[in-house]
């Protein structure tokens, strides 16, 4: 038996000849964040999709907690816990913002569910901007509504795709700090896909290096960086 | 908006609809503005579907058509009283409309546009090759009783009360699809339409609420049939046809389809034109179609988007001033 929140055991996703992701094991614990780091086209957006259902397995299986959820569709893995948000903003442009996290709440079975979009609202700096529509939002709001998308419902797992992508310094900063606070408080493991290395190695417990669909390295944030192969692959000879 | 503006423009609408009905004496008014009523209800179904899914149907005259043929065939083999084949044809249109949903709203785009095109035309072509019950290309006769829900035929057919009849059906179609669209069924399908894929990873499963959409559409439209089959005692192909989609579609996109009230604005404005260019121009059609480019190009919302865009712009102006004046 383990702990384990989250295993994606031997994954893989090929699209005709092109292996995405090749035999990737990878592994969540309660509470842990997770950096995943790696060149463009590595596969870590392909990763998340494998992981919630958005494509379907070549190979491999994907178990949340003790339940293989390999076979099911989206909707029935993020009703078990598992959310995701996306490298490429998605929201619902023509709601307005406290609408949209309201229902998702609502999906999601939580009884009180205005209680919790407007918990969720808080945390993300959005209260303010509850009645804006969407689309009338700024991109750094639109991310961050991207995410408390996903994160009502109280998730137990969290898949973030690059959430940092675009914002300026002291956003990723306060996003960084939201994020480990959220963890803690709300009990939830991370998977973070992130470009910004000061981020991934600042705020994760453990980080896993891709390299053309494979892991090619994890470990202790510390011991990643000092990993040869890694500083030769991707984080280049300044790292 | 809330329960209170919404009781209190369906009264208006009411006390508007009784004015025209008592002050408008000539019968040839009266019944072209009925049969724009009548085309209003099928418009409304037609910009639902575009409205909450983001659908274009060219097919939904098979709806229109069916509700008339349903009728028109139970009546003639005298299976049930009238009242009765009013309810269960629309049921049935309803039932038909949610399996037909089920599998056609799964097709993306123009693709979807296409299929409704020809499933529409399949009944079309059945229809009029279909002597027997139907008859064929001729079209047949309904044979309503003497006395529906109550009333006299000769009382209900008086051009100002048939009128009253479809505007009191009209608006209470519009109250009912506000009140459902208020609810958590409006906010599921808008965010539906708005970005499907988020949708699911929000947790809601798409096809069933797109499908009832799309079953829903067909159901006002249906109604809109019944409305006509009352209206003129007679069905024929040409009610299935797809020049009538096409058609309601045109007072869809003039009246606009953000509004849910903008295509019934539409189809009363496409009478109107039809009427007054009719007797000046052989090619009114002609006249309309630019009508038509000239709204698509200045307001992409109808004339119900620019009318609310108007009421903004007036309701926003003096708050503004007062903001600025602190
Ligand atoms: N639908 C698809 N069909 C074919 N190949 C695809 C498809 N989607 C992704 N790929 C390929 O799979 C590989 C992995 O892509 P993926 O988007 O997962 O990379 P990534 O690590 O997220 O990159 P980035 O940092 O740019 O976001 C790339 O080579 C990409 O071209
Ligand atoms: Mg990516």
């Amino acid at each position: 038996m383990n702990n384990y929140v989250l295993q994606a055991e031997d994954v893989a996703i090929h699209y005709g000849g092109v292996k995405a992701v090749d035999g990737v094991s990878l592994t969540l614990e309660k509470g842990q964040i997770r950096g995943l780091i790696g060149p463009n086209g590595a596969g870590k957006s392909t990763v998340i999709d494998a992981i919630t259902g958005r494509r379907r397995l070549t190979r491999g299986k994907v178990m949340l907690g003790t339940e293989d959820v390999s076979a099911l569709g989206v909707v029935d893995r993020r009703m078990r816990g598992l959310s995701r948000s996306f490298q490429r903003t998605s929201v619902f442009g023509q709601m307005s913002v406290r609408k949209q996290v309201e229902l998702a709440s609502h999906k999601m079975g939580v009884s009180d569910s205005a209680a919790d979009a407007d918990a969720v609202l808080e945390e993300l700096d959005l209260r303010p901007l509850a009645n804006v529509i969407a689309e009338d939002l700024g991109y750094g709001e639109q991310r961050r509504l991207d995410l408390a998308l996903a994160l009502v419902g109280h998730p137990s797992v969290l898949l973030l795709d690059e959430p940092m992508a675009g914002l300026s310094v002291q956003e990723s900063h306060d996003l960084a700090h939201h994020l480990t606070a959220l963890t803690s408080r709300r009990d939830v493991s991370v998977l973070l896909v992130e470009h910004d290395m000061d981020v991934v190695f600042g705020i994760s417990d453990v980080v896993t290096v891709f390299e053309l669909g494979r892991v090619i390295a994890s470990g202790a944030p510390s011991d990643v960086r000092a990993d040869p192969r890694v500083r030769e692959a991707y984080l280049g000879s300044a790292a | 908006m809330s329960i209170q503006r919404m009781s209190l423009n369906t009264l208006a609408a009411l006390v508007i609809g009784a004015v025209i009905a008592l002050t408008v004496s000539s019968g040839t008014v009266l019944s072209l503005l009925t049969q724009a009523i009548i085309y209003a209800v099928f418009a409304i179904g037609v910009g639902l579907l575009l409205r909450q899914n983001g659908m274009v149907s060219f097919g939904h005259a098979l709806y229109f058509g069916a509700a008339g043929y349903g009728i028109g065939i139970i009546l003639q083999l005298g299976l049930m009283p009238a009242e009765l084949a009013i309810v269960v044809t629309l049921a049935a249109i309803a039932i038909v409309g949610l399996l037909f949903g089920l599998v056609i709203v799964r097709v993306p785009g123009i693709a979807f546009g296409m299929l409704t095109l020809a499933i529409g035309q399949m009944f079309f072509l059945t229809a009029s090759r279909a002597r027997g019950l139907t008859g064929g290309a001729d079209g047949m006769s309904i044979d309503w009783p003497s006395t529906l829900f109550g009333i006299s035929q000769s009382v209900l057919l008086r051009p100002a009360n048939l009128f009253m009849l479809c505007w009191i059906v009209l608006v209470g179609i519009i109250l009912l699809l506000a009140l459902l669209l208020r609810s958590r069924f409006g906010s599921i399908t808008e965010a539906v339409r708005d970005n499907e894929e988020r949708a699911r990873f929000i947790g809601i499963s798409t096809l069933l609420p797109r499908a009832a959409v799309y079953a829903l559409s067909a159901l006002v439209t249906g109604v809109g049939g019944v409305l006509s089959a009352l209206n003129t005692g007679f069905i024929s192909p040409e009610s299935l046809h797809w020049s009538l989609s096409g058609m309601t579609l045109m007072m869809v996109v003039v009246g606009g389809y953000k509004a849910l009230w903008g295509p019934a604005l539409g189809a009363v404005v496409y009478f109107l034109f039809k009427d007054i260019l009719g007797d000046y121009a052989d090619h009114w059609m002609a006249i309309f179609g630019i009508a038509l480019i000239t709204v698509i190009v200045f307001s992409p919302t109808g004339i119900a988007g620019a009318l609310q865009k108007l009421r903004f712009r007036h309701q926003a102006t003096p708050a503004k001033a007062a903001v600025s004046s602190h």
